[in-house]
């Protein structure tokens, strides 16, 4: 008895060891600027040096039109762009998964290949896709669609709808896994059950697969969310947050905030609070309608 | 519950650590950087430059300004044969993110000197007020350009030495001028109006557009405008001037002209202007003399391209055919071990070496700042590809005519706010004097006045 609880002793001593080198560099490089960070949005650069100031970034950015307008966007984007992806997804990963499809592998790594894609290098070619002289400009006027190039990106709707399809492209596959997985968890006999019951495929979906599927959707509907919320790389690339600001989301905003306009990372900070506020009022909303069959 | 409790706290603990981490920027540690500057602590502020020195320097054009400044090593180092330079290559972008991360770090990785465009300099000399050397008493600042000290100057101290100017040129494509029934004369020194009816010709004739500039910020044309009338988005006060500013309710107006007339070419990025003014899409382009080196680059033109004056305003008093639009500076870090050799061989080769500017002026189009330099026989080159025309003479005449403005260190939040107000007065949906109140109200907010 004494022995077994000395060597238990020492695999706990291990397992911290081994641990202590993520945790500490976590600690270091997650935790601490985390914390510094609330530190800092009660602070003003100012002439090289930070310096307290209360509640002012707070009451600044109440009168910050600019960050309400890039707030309003990533909104948008949430709202049309998350429904569209999971609908999208979803039938994807039903298609997937029947057994007697052909093809699945080749099907299932097309629909997963944008998700490795770097997200510049895919912004960059969703950009010179709708440029002037892009393929899009040149099949709509080979088809006489259009009569001359148009400039999709200056166009404040078609340039969020760009983004949109853009997301979309490159994200669904990455839902689509997920539910595949968890489809994929989904007993056999219950199909089978509803399938001797007489349950016709629409109805099994809905019945069966969809209520199974609750806690892998809330999952994957809060990291949409996230990601949405944070949104940065589409817009800086593909429309630099233009034309006049219709696609600035608010990541974007914090960055220019701290290395494009007069440097202030105290407001940058407290922007990037109020985000993660948002989010955790969106992650409790969500918990709730999903209720508690999501634990 | 109590699961849900925990599934809750974990998710927040989640959102706060990948959003704010990230946000939070570590100093970027720069080996290069550092190392050098460890390396000869031994030469601590002194301007003994017996023991090997290494200078690091930060720019970003391998085209321009980073052999520019390597050419510079080499005349400092005819005197002072134990300094060398090393320049460091980053794009522009992360030149100045690393700076400023390196600075708010309180000086840590960052090199000894470092290269800024003026539009940008007095953000940075502002927000970090003593990170910069005070160069007003090492260096010889009575031979540059009265402007071009203002862009380095903060409170009455000089902090930058210039390295180039922005003459503000017209290029043109005298075969299409000609071609819609003008000659080169009609270009010297005309007003936007006639610009506007010549362009409309060679549109009619050519089919080509008169004109480019960025589809997605078109402030170049508009701060070339400002500048010829000595107006910028702030007074010489630093008070924002955006309402009641003449120049930029006629660049508006102009900008618009052009546009409805069919003669605007708007390209959606550096490349796509570079390949209409290559191909013969669009006639001409108002940018700075380095523009030349990006025209040049289409051999089969040899000869059909001409410079002139920039166009004026017909109707703003004090207008002149001249303006600036940019140019750069080198700083000192006062965090450097070696800022006193950094000045020293900023003092030495850019305030006191006219050959070492000939040499740059001719192998990189560089037009200085330094008015020694802006006469004598260098500027009696005559370039073949612009048709046997004295360019560089053409560039220092300009300069001496650009009245000088006070940029301030809001020139980002400004071309915001304008871009935004301006998209609307292009598509028709907003007035200009609207458009004005709503590009002064965006920056107010933006600067909390």
């Amino acid at each position: 008895m004494k022995k077994r609880t000395k060597k238990l002793i020492n695999y706990n001593a291990y397992g911290w060891f081994f641990v202590s080198f993520a945790l500490i560099l976590f600690c270091v490089f997650t935790i601490y600027p985390a914390f510094e960070s609330i530190w800092l949005s009660f602070q003003t650069f100012d002439e090289g040096a930070f310096r307290f100031s209360g509640l002012d970034n707070f009451k600044r950015m109440l009168g910050d039109k600019l960050f309400f307008k890039s707030m309003a966007n990533t909104f948008l984007f949430l709202i049309i762009q998350v429904p569209i992806m999971k609908v999208l997804a979803l039938s994807f990963a039903t298609m997937l998964n029947k057994p007697k499809l052909k093809a699945r592998g080749i099907l299932r790594t097309a629909i997963f290949l944008p998700c490795v894609t770097s997200l510049v290098a895919y912004s960059v070619l969703f950009k010179m896709m709708f440029s002037m002289n892009g393929i899009v400009n040149n099949v709509l006027m080979s088809l006489d669609v259009l009569s001359e190039s148009f400039q999709w990106l200056q166009n404040p709707i078609w340039a969020k709808i760009i983004i949109i399809i853009a997301l979309t492209w490159r994200w669904t596959g990455y839902d689509v896994i997920f539910f595949l997985a968890a489809m994929q968890n989904i007993p056999a006999e219950t199909y089978e059950a509803a399938q001797i019951d007489g349950s016709n495929s629409w109805n099994t979906f809905w019945k069966i697969t969809l209520p199974q599927l609750k806690p892998i959707i809330l999952l994957t509907m809060i990291m949409s969310t996230n990601g949405t919320l944070q949104l940065f790389d589409e817009p800086m690339n593909i429309t630099m947050g233009g034309p006049a600001n219709s696609t600035l989301t608010m990541s974007q905003y914090i960055y220019n905030q701290s290395f494009v306009y007069s440097p202030n990372l105290g407001y940058s900070a407290t922007l990037s609070y109020v985000i993660v506020f948002i989010m955790i009022i969106l992650a409790i909303i969500q918990f709730r309608i999903t209720g508690d069959d999501a634990k | 519950m109590k699961k849900r409790f925990i599934a809750l706290t974990l998710v927040v603990a989640l959102l706060i650590t990948a959003l704010t981490g990230c946000k939070a920027e570590k100093p970027a540690p720069d080996s290069s950087g550092n190392a050098k500057n460890e390396n000869n602590e031994s030469n601590n502020d002194s301007t003994d430059t017996s023991e090997p020195t290494t200078l690091t320097v930060w720019a970003w054009d391998d085209n321009y300004n980073i052999p520019i400044m390597q050419l510079a090593g080499e005349y400092y180092a005819k005197e002072n044969p134990n300094v060398s330079v090393e320049v460091i290559s980053l794009a522009k972008e992360d030149v100045y993110t690393k700076m400023q991360t390196g600075l708010s770090a309180g000086g840590t990785g960052l090199p000894d000197i470092v290269l800024l465009e003026d539009y940008v300099s007095a953000k940075y000399l502002q927000t970090f007020k003593g990170s910069f050397a005070d160069l007003t008493d090492k260096v010889d600042y009575s031979n540059f350009l009265p402007f071009k000290i203002d862009a380095v100057s903060n409170s009455g101290r000089a902090y930058g030495v210039p390295l180039d100017t922005g003459a503000s040129i017209l290029f043109y494509r005298t075969d299409l001028i000609q071609e819609a029934g003008y000659t080169d004369a009609d270009m010297q020194d005309m007003t936007w109006e006639q610009f506007i009816e010549i362009g409309k010709a060679v549109k009619d004739k050519t089919g080509s557009y008169m004109i480019v500039e960025m589809a997605a910020n078109k402030t170049t044309l508009l701060r070339s405008m400002m500048q010829s009338v000595g107006k910028w988005y702030f007074d010489s006060n630093g008070e924002i001037s955006i309402v009641d500013n003449v120049a930029l309710e006629k660049g508006f107006a102009l900008i618009k002209d052009m546009k409805d007339a069919g003669i605007l070419y708007e390209a959606e990025g550096t490349g796509d202007r570079a390949g209409v003014l290559n191909n013969g899409t669009v006639a001409s382009i108002v940018n700075g003399p380095w523009m030349a080196s990006t025209i040049k680059a289409a051999t089969d033109q040899s000869g059909l391209w001409r410079i002139a004056s920039t166009p004026r305003f017909s109707d703003v008093e004090g207008a002149v055919n001249a303006s600036n639009l940019g140019g750069s500076s080198w700083y000192v870090f006062e965090s450097s071990k070696n800022k006193d050799i950094a000045a020293d061989l900023l003092n030495k080769v850019y305030a006191n070496s006219t050959e070492y500017y000939e040499d740059i002026m001719l192998a990189h189009a560089c037009v200085s700042g330094y008015i020694p330099a802006l006469s004598g026989p260098a500027f009696e080159t005559e370039d073949e590809y612009f048709g046997g025309q004295k360019i560089y003479q053409i560039f220092a005449d300009t300069l001496a005519k650009v009245p000088g403005v006070n940029y301030g260190g809001y020139v980002a939040e400004a071309n915001d706010a304008i871009t935004a107000a301006f998209a609307g007065v292009l598509s028709g949906d907003t007035e200009i004097k609207a458009a004005l109140e709503a590009a002064d109200a965006q920056l107010k907010n933006q600067l909390g006045r």
